[in-house]
């Protein structure tokens, strides 16, 4: 039975950790394209609007239907031998975009459902005193779908983060990028994939816990 | 509600800042056209990291090379099912990752002269004995490194439908160490270099079984042919100064760079 060599675990981490940024930044960048891009798709998906609501079934419908990597390799490598001028951009910059419209599929989705699953009652009832569109949205439906929203978002986050580890394939060394070199090079296996484990799930547990104070902070209203 | 936007908006200008820097840097930095050379990082010891530091065979020849051209190295590490998108993309010069001249690539790349002479190898886990040489494969279950060359070897054996082929896009020496596979298939160099300085159990099974040569591919296009001809042309000095030779045995003992 081989001992785990700490010294090695120990003298990993501030390497590592030098690449969570990137991961972070590449995953929060992502959700917040992704956010505004899921909001206009679920928007479109509620009101029906015509013509593009087409496109939007065939978009939510490409981009759910296909794997993330397969995406991936699609923009960086396959577009650029089409289009040449697309060899610019970056495998960051790639790989945000491939998370952007991936993720945007599925919270569009997940969106699309919150605003409907505000009780039509409510929107009757707004209408009747005489609130605009615009008014019902902002101040009756939005918040309400925000609230049923967070969790399943929340979740797509965890989700983004952890599907940053594909970016090595489009030459972008992120944590678990720089993770695999490192075992590459030492060849101690155990040692380096329990150290980028252990970073990843001390970052989701820390969203978990801001989750968990966003959902309170949302159900004030209702629970007393 | 405000200052939850306000967080938000911090937290986007931070992730924001650092790729438009990122982008900056890289292209103020092409005046000088820099050689922009793909690997892997995960080849030991042609390519490997140790505590955040890029090295490796490839990486000393193709310092040696960029210093004999007159011009600096980016390199740009990738996993190999990358490499080649990248190539094929216009994003790297050429890939240092071993690539062996193959018929196959010869159609869509031009090739420096080898700089690398090498044999196909069988390792095992060590104390395995049903395997001892090429046609133990027979009926057993082999690894190797996916769109490699070692798996067009394999395919091309004649009794190649009797091996079950396995491809990995990394850590495939950990698999047969742990007996998932019963052997893997490597170049000798690297096979013998890790048994040597790592602590995987491990053995060499038999002989080579066939000799590739490693070179450096190139678009097949007017400017990758041209780059291809300077980087022959460097390789040429390396040999007659006798840096390959010394780099070669710095980290082999022996000169592979040579037939």
């Amino acid at each position: 039975m081989q001992v785990l060599d700490i010294t090695y675990m120990l003298e990993l981490v501030p390497i590592l950790l030098q690449y969570l940024p990137l991961t972070l930044e590449m995953a929060t960048l992502g959700m917040v394209l992704a956010l505004v891009l899921a909001g206009l798709l679920a928007v479109v998906r509620v009101l029906k609007i015509p013509v593009i609501n087409h496109f939007t079934i065939l978009f939510i419908s490409f981009f759910r239907g296909t794997p993330l990597l397969v995406q991936l390799f699609l923009f960086y490598y396959g577009l650029p031998q089409i289009f040449s001028s697309l060899t610019a951009i970056d495998g960051i910059t790639a790989t945000v975009m491939g998370l952007t419209m991936h993720f945007s599929a599925y919270m569009a989705e997940s969106i699309r459902a919150a605003i409907v699953g505000v009780d039509r009652s409510q929107t009757e009832a707004a209408l009747s005193i005489g609130m605009t569109n615009a008014q019902l949205m902002r101040r009756i439906v939005l918040p309400q779908a925000t609230r049923i929203a967070v969790p399943t978002l929340m979740n797509y986050f965890i989700d983004m983060i952890k599907a940053t580890s594909l970016a090595f394939t489009l030459g972008v060394t992120e944590l678990m990028g720089a993770t695999q070199k490192e075992a590459a090079g030492s060849f101690l296996y155990f040692e380096a994939f329990i150290v980028a484990a252990v970073m990843y799930w001390i970052v989701v547990e820390l969203l978990s816990w801001l989750q968990r104070f966003l959902e309170i902070r949302l159900n004030r209203a209702y629970s007393r | 509600m405000k200052a939850l936007l306000l967080s938000v908006i911090a937290v986007l200008t931070l992730a924001i800042s650092p790729l438009s820097l990122a982008q900056a840097s890289a292209q103020s930095s092409g005046g000088s056209e820099p050689l922009n050379v793909g690997m892997s990082g995960r080849y030991f010891p042609f390519t490997f990291v140790e505590k955040d530091q890029l090295k490796g065979f490839e990486v000393d020849v193709m310092n040696a090379i960029a210093e004999e051209l007159g011009r600096e190295v980016n390199y740009h590490t990738a996993a190999f099912s990358g490499l080649f998108g990248m190539l094929e993309s216009g994003r790297v010069d050429t890939v240092a990752n071993q690539i062996t001249i193959t018929e196959d690539r010869q159609k869509k790349y031009v090739f420096t002269q080898p700089y690398v002479y090498d044999g196909a190898q069988v390792v095992t886990k060590k104390g395995n004995d049903e395997v001892s040489n090429v046609e133990d494969l027979k009926g057993k279950t082999v690894a190797v490194n996916l769109g490699s060359n070692f798996e067009a070897l394999l395919r091309d054996l004649p009794y190649a439908d009797q091996i079950d082929i396995r491809t990995y896009e990394s850590n495939l020496e950990q698999d047969t160490a742990l007996g998932r596979v019963d052997a893997f298939v490597m170049d000798r160099i690297s096979a013998s270099q890790i048994i040597k300085e790592k602590p995987l159990p491990l053995e060499l099974a038999g002989p080579t079984f066939s000799t590739i040569r490693n070179a450096y591919p190139f678009p097949d296009t007017e400017e990758g042919r041209a780059l291809r001809d300077d980087v022959d042309a460097a390789i040429d000095a390396l040999r007659e100064k006798g840096t390959l030779k010394k780099i070669s045995e710095s980290w082999f003992g022996t000169d592979i760079t040579r037939p």
